[in-house]
C-alpha cells in the first residue's frame, strides 16, 4: 500500500462505498495517487458473520442519530433512520445486488411528472444517453446478470413463488436479475452458492462490491493509501475559499489532518450533508457548499414496505440469493394509478429474529406467534418505490443529540408526500378482485396464487395470508448520494441506486483525471 | 401459592424467573418451543432489566404486581388478557422487545420453525434445497423478451 504524508496535498476521497470505491479505483488506474478515508473498519468478506444480528452489529452505522417528522421510523426506530454500513465498502456490503438502470424519463422527472404540489422535482443536467456508456462500464464492473453475456441466476424457492404469482397477475417483466452476483465464475469471483447471506457482507465473495473488486485492485496499483477507522469531521479551506485539508478522527478519537488538493465527498445521504454542515466557519456560517441553503434538503429514501405470504406448503425462502428476483411491471410511470412514478418488487427473505423484530414492531400475542409458527411456509418480497423530494425533508445537525465524540448527531426529518401516500394506498387498498382486474397491488402476486382455482399445481384450499410491514426503516438501506461532491440535487431513483452511483463515479473520475493531468486542479 | 415477597434481585430469584417465563410464553405462545428457549429468553430480559436503579425498581415492581394478581395461576386466556392490560408498561415493552430478538434468535427455536440459518460453512444451500419447492411450475428466469 502507498503511504501519502499528511502534509502532502493529496487527492482525498471520503467514503469507500459504491461512489468512493469506484472513484479510488478509476483514479489509481489512471496513475493518480489517492488517500481514501473510511469511517468504518476494514472488515474482509471472510470476517463477516453468517448471522443477521451478529452481522448487523458488525456492519451497521450505529453512531448516535436522531429523527423527526411524521414517518413511522421516527416512532419505531428513532435512532436508526437508515440502515447504512460503517465499514470499508460502505453499504455495498449490505446491498442486495440488484442493478436496475434508471429509465430515460427519470432523468426528466420534472418534465415528465409535471407540477406536483410540494415536490421539488428537477430534471437531471444529463440524459440517459449521456450516461449509457458508463452504465455499460458499471454493469461490466459489477458483473450484472442478464447483461453483457452474464447468465441469469437460477430460480430459488422464494423466486418460484414470486415469479409464478407475477405470471398469474399478468405481470411480464420478472426475472432473477439484473443482479450483481455471479451465476458462474467471473472477474475473479466465484459462482454464488445460494447461502442466503449476501446482505451480511457476502462471505462467499460472489457479489460485487468495492470491498471485493475496486479497493483491492486500487491497492495493487501501489497508489492508494486506504485509511479505515478514519471519520472525517471537517473540511477546511484556504484564503481562496477552496478546500485545502480534511480533519478526521481515528478510532480512539485522535484528530488528524490531511492536506488536500482535491476532496471527493462520497459519504452517504446522511453523513455527507452532516460533514458539510459540521464544516461551518466564519466565512461559510451555514456550512460548506450551502450558499443556496440546499445542503441536506430534498432527502429521499424509498417508498418501501415488505410483504409476506404464507402457504400450506413449504417455501424455505431463506435458502438462496436473498433478492435475486425482480418484478418491473409497476415501475413505469402510469399516473392513472393515482400517483406518479412507480416501484419495483423484489424477493426478500429475513430470518426468524429479523422477521419478528421488523414485520410489525409492536406486535405480540397468539396471532403473531401463529405467523411465526408458519415461518417455513412463508414467502417474502420487498417493495422499493420512489419518494417525492420535498424541501422540508432534511438532514440537519441535532441540537440535542451528540455522537460519541461530542459532535452534533445528524437529525433526519421526513414527512410523506401525498404522492408517497397515494402509492402506498394503491398497494394496500387493492382488493383481491381489483388486483385481478387491474394487475396491481403489492400483495397481488401472492393473492393470485390463492385465488386462481384452475392451476394443477395449486390445490383450491391454498390460502395466502399477507402482511405489509409498514414503512420499515432498517429494512431500507440508506439513501446514498448519486454524485460525488454535489449536494442538494434531486436524485430521482426507484430501486437500488448503486449501479447509477458507480456509473456516475466512473464518469466523474474520467473528468477529474483529465483535469488533474492537465494541471487544472 | 403464597405471594412472593417483593424482590429487587429478580435475576437471582427462581420464583421471579418462573413468573417471567410464564409471561413470555403467554405473550408468545408456541406449543412446540421447548421450555429451555423461554428460560434463556427470560434470563436475557432479567439481565436487560438491570439498568438504572429506576429501571430495576420499575421492573421488580411490575413483577411483584403480576404475582399479587395471581398471574401464575391464571389460565392462558386470562393471562393473555392480563398482559394486554399492562402492555404499555416499561416492563412489558422491555419483555416484548427483548423477546423478539432473543427467543426467535435461538437455534433450538430455529430448528422448530424450520430455519436452517448460517450456511456458508456447509457450502450454502446450493446443494441443500435452495430450489426444492415443487408445488409450482418452474418459472422463467430470463427477462421478458418483448421488454428488451
Amino acid at each position: 500500500m502507498n503511504t501519502i504524508a499528511n502534509d502532502e496535498a493529496a487527492v482525498v476521497i471520503i467514503g469507500s462505498g459504491a461512489g468512493g470505491g469506484a472513484m479510488a479505483y478509476e483514479l489509481t488506474a489512471a496513475g493518480i495517487p489517492c488517500v481514501l478515508l473510511e469511517a468504518g473498519a476494514f472488515i474482509k468478506n471472510e470476517d463477516y458473520h453468517n448471522d443477521e444480528w451478529d452481522a448487523f452489529r458488525q456492519m451497521a452505522w450505529l453512531d448516535a442519530r436522531n429523527t423527526s417528522g411524521s414517518w413511522r421510523v421516527a416512532k419505531d426506530f428513532p435512532g436508526l433512520p437508515a440502515w447504512i454500513v460503517k465499514a470499508v465498502g460502505g453499504s455495498t456490503t449490505h446491498l442486495s445486488g440488484a442493478t436496475p438502470r434508471f429509465k430515460d424519463y427519470e432523468f426528466r422527472a420534472r418534465t415528465t411528472y409535471g407540477d406536483i404540489a410540494g415536490a421539488t422535482l428537477l430534471d437531471w443536467p444529463i440524459s440517459l444517453e449521456d450516461l449509457a456508456p458508463y452504465y455499460d462500464k458499471a454493469e461490466i464492473a459489477m458483473g450484472s446478470t442478464h447483461r453483457h453475456g452474464r447468465p441469469a441466476l437460477p430460480a430459488n424457492n422464494n423466486y418460484k413463488v414470486f415469479a409464478n404469482g407475477a405470471e398469474r397477475v399478468g405481470y411480464k417483466q420478472y426475472a432473477t436479475g439484473p443482479y450483481a452476483t455471479n451465476a458462474e465464475p467471473y472477474d475473479g469471483r466465484p459462482a454464488a452458492i445460494q447461502d442466503g447471506f449476501n446482505f451480511q457482507g457476502d462471505k462467499n465473495k460472489s457479489k460485487w462490491s468495492p470491498l471485493m473488486r475496486e479497493i483491492p485492485r486500487a491497492l495493487e496499483t501501489g497508489l492508494l493509501d486506504l485509511r479505515p477507522d478514519s471519520h472525517v469531521v471537517r473540511i477546511t479551506h484556504g484564503a481562496d475559499g477552496k478546500a485545502d485539508a480534511v480533519l478526521y478522527l481515528d478510532k480512539d478519537g485522535n484528530l488528524h489532518r490531511q492536506v488536500a488538493r482535491v476532496v471527493c465527498v462520497a459519504g452517504n445521504s446522511i453523513e455527507t450533508p452532516r460533514l458539510l454542515l459540521l464544516s461551518d466557519c466564519s466565512r461559510f456560517p451555514t456550512g460548506l457548499a450551502n450558499g443556496a441553503d440546499h445542503v441536506g434538503r430534498h432527502y429521499i429514501r424509498h417508498m418501501t414496505c415488505s410483504v409476506y405470504a404464507q402457504f400450506d406448503k413449504p417455501v424455505h425462502m431463506f435458502r438462496g440469493e436473498t433478492m435475486a428476483g425482480i418484478i418491473a411491471d409497476e415501475a413505469a410511470n402510469n399516473p392513472d394509478r393515482g400517483f406518479v412514478g412507480g416501484y419495483y418488487m423484489e424477493t426478500l427473505s429475513l430470518g426468524p429474529s429479523f422477521l419478528a423484530a421488523f414485520i410489525e414492531p409492536e406486535a405480540w400475542g397468539p396471532e403473531f406467534a401463529a405467523m411465526m409458527d408458519a415461518y417455513a411456509n412463508t414467502a417474502g418480497m420487498w417493495i422499493v418505490g420512489e419518494d417525492m423530494p420535498q424541501a422540508s425533508n432534511r438532514i440537519t445537525l441535532s441540537a440535542t443529540v451528540k455522537d460519541q465524540w461530542g459532535l452534533a448527531a445528524p437529525n433526519v426529518h421526513f414527512d410523506d408526500h401525498a404522492n408517497d401516500t397515494a402509492m402506498r394506498d394503491y398497494a394496500y387498498g387493492q382488493g383481491a378482485e381489483a388486483v385481478r382486474d387491474h394487475g396491481g397491488g403489492f400483495l397481488a402476486p401472492y393473492t393470485a396464487l390463492s385465488l386462481d382455482a384452475q392451476p394443477r399445481h395449486l390445490p383450491d384450499e391454498r390460502e395466502a395470508r399477507g402482511w405489509c410491514g409498514r414503512q420499515m426503516g432498517p429494512g431500507a438501506r440508506g439513501a446514498e448520494p448519486l454524485r460525488l461532491g454535489r449536494l442538494g440535487d434531486d436524485h430521482r431513483r426507484r430501486g437500488e441506486p448503486e449501479l447509477t452511483i458507480v456509473a456516475l463515479a466512473i464518469r466523474q473520475a474520467e473528468y477529474l483525471a483529465g483535469e488533474l493531468k492537465a494541471g487544472n486542479l | 401459592m403464597h405471594p412472593l415477597a417483593f424482590t429487587l434481585d429478580t435475576g437471582k430469584d427462581e420464583a421471579s424467573r418462573a413468573l417471567l417465563v410464564r409471561a413470555v410464553r403467554v405473550a408468545f405462545p408456541h406449543a412446540n418451543f421447548p421450555d429451555s428457549a423461554y428460560e434463556r429468553t427470560a434470563d436475557v430480559i432479567l439481565t436487560a432489566a438491570e439498568g438504572t436503579p429506576a429501571q430495576k425498581l420499575g421492573f421488580a415492581a411490575t413483577l411483584h404486581d403480576l404475582d399479587q394478581a395471581g398471574f401464575a395461576a391464571m389460565d392462558d386466556a386470562a393471562a393473555l388478557e392480563h398482559l394486554k392490560s399492562i402492555e404499555n408498561t416499561p416492563f412489558f415493552i422491555l419483555t416484548r422487545s427483548a423477546t423478539v430478538v432473543t427467543l426467535y434468535d435461538d437455534p433450538e427455536v430455529w430448528a422448530v420453525l424450520g430455519y436452517e440459518g448460517p450456511s456458508f460453512d456447509k457450502g450454502g444451500y446450493i446443494n441443500r434445497g435452495f430450489n426444492d419447492l415443487d408445488w409450482l411450475p418452474e418459472p422463467r428466469i430470463e427477462e421478458y423478451e418483448a421488454a428488451q
